[in-house]
């Protein structure tokens, strides 16, 4: 990275501290959930856009991966009396029953363990293409949840987990945010990254110059399940309860419904819509749940959110194609280049 | 020195077969064309060697080890690279990246050593250095080179997509030398060029042989483009090899005449 | 267990399967044709049944008069749903317009909830369908035998459709080659809403017999069926209207005999179809019936 760049992205991650640290004091908790929310969607679709946006693998088993690292990383954070408490209807499995370990660790191992998830399904799904990836990425997070659901000793079952450690704060959630960002850009821009690319553009092409197919999928079904699970472990820990209901398809499809929106292979759009689709679905609760000005009275019709959300995406899709920025970024080189080019020089408009 | 070596390969799909005992021998810096009529087989060929098809049956062998039902990126690693009939280029992608690419599989360090090397700043390289920003920078130069060498340079940062057909194809041949390539396969290199571009391939083609050292196997239609430029020439029709030999030797073939023109019923 | 109650899940299974087999056939139509999943026919199901209950609830028709509307009445639903999310995206990326199609699936979900509420329904009952009758020592419920002939007629009137007549010589044109099929003059845009039209009714019929086996409808309630009849048409081959129905009754036998022999896993009941879908894409990917089809190089 060039100096001038480091210095213009430093400075406006020391902002991004700044704003944080004043939220932190000053925004009541409603207005703290929805800023955490929103900076956990970015790291959850910058995941998701690595598999379906960077490498052009159509996966829906996003909802699966999270299910692993929320469990995870609320299982290993949970104090044993909550445990007990919890565990009420079957005992929890012995050596989980006394393990806690700190929020970081728990986290990590979270991420880890539903990258070795991943590696699991994708060992054989990995070689189907398309809608058959698709529907079979979909069945294996259906079958994880159905797993969750039946593994009393373990996840509690249906009734799920309850009083899990709220350590998720605005530090935590951006800071991971931050990281997920860079390590991401980093990635794509990559010699990795760029071979990710090729398979998304024409695997045939990919494979005749030289890219193990195969072993690059996996590598970045494998990298996207550890920041899906590392995003579910944030979530659970900010929540305070999880059950395996909340991981069904739909949360899968709020992800998809970012990366769309935001443009399949852009890191600049996942991060703007994470920001919009969140706080919107959070603000239009409104439209779900009764008003009452004192003098006229609303009432809330459950569901309608979701249709006027359902609704906007299928405008993206078919009248935007390419959501907000297609698969273009927002680059301080490009910021500069924008201010610095004439009308009339060459190099200017259209290059 | 025998650098490719193919033993009756067939290649049957369903009850058809598009190749029939395929028999091919291309020695160390000859340039060898595959010609016939449209669907004799020829395309089938060059994907049973890269390995996008296994044979049905037949052997092939590369640098005296074989190599018969390899994945392609194994064979490519190998020394081989081709081109596409139709054009397979990364569309969305820059001409550079397009380049830049094919350079992956020769990529030594791992994952985390490139996406650590990507996020160390330049300031401090004078200190350190990461393994992969010195790669990727050896990688950018030959990327460069190549570049310029098929007159793309300035170009680099267009959509693949943006450029003309003819230049396309070079960018193509472009992409396939980067992978350090013994053997070059181009499948019709110049389909879709205009007269003046075909007939600067012939020299282009000489040109890249000798500076990179390569071994030529090409299909084409284009028959002054073939006739000139060939050491040796294998036809096939339907499937079957029915004549090889060098230029002169092809163009007096019976067979071959009869191939591409039909049989008259008097002859 | 004795050879009576084995018969009982048998016939459970079958006519399980059969209803399976109904959806699964509109699932594999509209990949044959649009080589696309989709994902708003479990939608277009549950919305058969909520015409259906309205038509006898709300505006008190006889139950066959509310059935052959809410039939007709979802076959419009299917074919507007293709116009309003499909059919601009007919030369999009496959990804698009599948986003699309599981953007409209959610968008029906939703409007369902917002239209009739998220509470569940009480199907209305009719005798003539759930009475039970006593075959030697085993007791079925008229249904479970009426599922299967309904299924059977219906799958052999559809190949009569597809093979034999106009349209149906049309609709394997059309899902050959879009291109080539209008050029020899198929009208592709009509084909394919007829395609979507059959399908949904399909849907509706078996929707409606649903409805009567398992009488409480809710809006999410096409979301299961959904996922899993579309791996019925996977397994069966998917294009493959036969497939379909072999997928169907494969699924739905082997959901219920599951239960009957391992009932320790009664919980993990939704998950067999899932484990049974990735073991046919590993093996045989094409499903039972299916071609392959390679990519040109």
């Amino acid at each position: 990275m060039k100096k001038r760049n480091i210095i213009l992205t430093i400075s406006c991650i020391a902002l991004l501290a700044l704003f944080i640290w004043y939220a932190d004091g000053s925004f009541d908790s409603y207005q703290k959930r929805i800023l955490n929310l929103c900076a956990i969607y970015v790291i959850l679709g910058l995941s998701m856009n690595l598999i379906n946006g960077f490498t052009g693998l159509f996966s829906l088993g996003h909802a699966g991966f999270m299910a692993v690292g929320a469990y995870t990383t609320a299982l290993l954070t949970m104090t044993p009396e909550s445990k007990a408490a919890t565990f009420f209807l079957e005992p929890i499995a012995a050596p989980l029953a006394n393990i806690t370990m700190p929020f970081f660790m728990a986290l990590l191992l979270g991420g880890l363990l539903s990258a070795f998830v991943a590696f699991l399904i994708g060992a054989p799904t990995l070689r189907l293409k398309g809608d058959y990836l698709a529907i079979a990425t979909l069945g294996f997070s259906e079958i994880i949840r159905i797993i969750f659901t039946n593994t009393q000793n373990i996840t509690n079952g249906p009734l799920g987990l309850k009083s899990i450690p709220n350590f998720t704060n605005l530090w935590w959630s951006f800071g991971t945010m931050i990281f997920t960002l860079v390590v991401m850009i980093a990635l794509i821009n990559s010699s990795y990254g760029k071979a990710f690319k090729a398979i998304r553009e024409d695997e045939i092409a990919a494979e005749s110059m030289g890219i193990n197919l195969f072993q690059h999928k996996v590598m970045s079904f494998v990298i996207g399940a550890f920041f899906a699970g590392i995003g579910g472990g944030l979530l659970g820990n900010l929540l305070g309860a999880i059950n395996p209901m909340m991981f069904r398809f739909i949360l899968t499809f709020n992800v998809l419904l970012i990366i769309v929106l935001g443009g399949m292979g852009s890191v600049t759009g996942t991060v703007i819509s994470a920001f919009v689709v969140t706080s919107g679905l959070e603000y239009l609760r409104v439209l779900d749940e009764s008003i009452n000005l004192g003098f006229i009275k609303f009432e809330g019709i459950a569901g309608l959110r979701m249709v006027v959300f359902s609704t906007l995406l299928m405008i993206v899709v078919i009248f935007f194609r390419n959501g907000l920025m297609g698969t273009k970024e927002f680059g301080w080189d490009k910021f500069f280049n924008f201010f610095n080019r004439r009308p009339f020089s060459k190099k200017g408009v259209g290059q | 020195m025998t650098l490719l070596k193919t033993d009756h390969i067939t290649m049957r799909f369903g009850g058809l077969t598009a190749v029939k005992e395929f028999n091919l021998e291309i020695n160390k810096g000859e340039i060898v064309a595959l010609i016939g009529p449209n669907g004799a087989g020829k395309t089938t060929a060059f994907n049973m060697i890269t390995g996008v098809y296994r044979p049905t049956e037949g052997q092939i062998f590369f640098n005296n080890q074989e190599i018969t039902g390899l994945k392609s990126h194994d064979i490519t690693k190998r020394g081989m690279a081709r081109t596409f009939q139709n054009i397979r280029l990364f569309k969305e992608l820059s001409v550079l990246d397009n380049v830049f690419i094919a350079n992956h599989l020769h990529l030594k360090a791992n994952l985390l050593q490139a996406v650590g090397g990507k996020m160390y700043p330049d300031f401090l390289d004078k200190l350190w250095q990461p393994k992969y920003k010195r790669e990727e920078k050896e990688i950018l130069e030959k990327s460069y080179m190549l570049l310029e060498k098929v007159g793309l340079l300035d170009q680099k940062d267009e959509k693949a997509t943006s450029l003309p057909y003819g230049l396309q194809r070079k960018l193509e041949i472009a992409r396939a030398l980067a992978t350090n390539p013994q053997l070059l396969l181009l499948d019709e290199p110049a389909a879709g060029m205009n007269p003046k571009e075909t007939n600067d391939l012939t020299g282009f083609i000489r040109q890249i042989r000798e500076d990179f050292d390569l071994t030529i196997f090409l299909i084409e239609h284009h028959m002054q483009v073939v006739m000139d430029i060939s050491d040796r020439i294998y036809v096939l029709d339907y499937g079957i090899t029915i004549a090889e030999g060098n230029p002169y030797e092809i163009q007096n073939n019976q067979r071959v005449v009869e191939a591409y023109l039909g049989v008259s019923e008097d002859a | 267990m004795t050879f009576d109650l084995f018969m009982q899940y048998l016939t459970n299974g079958i006519s399980l399967g059969s209803l399976y087999a109904l959806i699964a056939i509109g699932y594999t139509m509209v990949y044959g044709i649009l080589r696309l999943i989709n994902f708003a026919h479990g939608e277009i199901f549950t919305m058969s049944l909520y015409f259906a209950f309205y038509g006898v609830t709300v505006f008190s028709m006889p139950w066959y008069i509310s059935f052959a509307v809410a039939i007709l009445m979802t076959a419009a639903l299917g074919m507007l749903v293709e116009r309003a999310a499909y059919k601009p995206l007919r030369e999009s990326p496959r990804i698009t317009i599948m986003v699309s199609a599981i953007g409209a699936s959610f968008f029906i979900q939703n409007l369902a909830i917002v239209l009739f509420g998220g509470r569940p329904k009480a199907f209305p009952n009719v005798r003539l369908l759930t009475g039970v009758m006593q075959i030697g020592a085993v007791s079925l419920q008229r249904l479970t035998l009426i599922i299967p002939v309904v299924t059977i007629i219906l799958l052999y009137t559809l190949l009569f459709l597809v093979h034999k007549t106009k349209t149906g010589m049309a609709m394997r044109a059309v899902s050959k080659d879009h291109e080539t099929a209008r050029l020899m003059g198929v009208d592709v845009n009509r084909t394919i809403t007829i395609t979507f039209g059959i399908g949904s009714i399909l849907a509706a019929i078996g929707g409606i017999m649903w409805g009567a086996k398992f009488p409480q409808i809710h809006p999410v309630m096409g979301v299961m069926p959904g996922l899993k009849c579309f791996i019925a048409a996977v397994v069966g081959g998917i294009g493959n209207i036969t497939g379909a129905v072999i997928g169907g009754f494969i699924l739905g036998v082997g959901e219920i005999m599951l239960i009957a022999f391992l009932p320790n896993l009664t919980g993990y009941r939704d998950a067999f179809a899932f484990v049974l879908l990735i073991v046919i894409l590993l093996i045989k990917p094409t499903g039972i019936m299916g071609e392959k089809i390679s990519e040109k190089v």
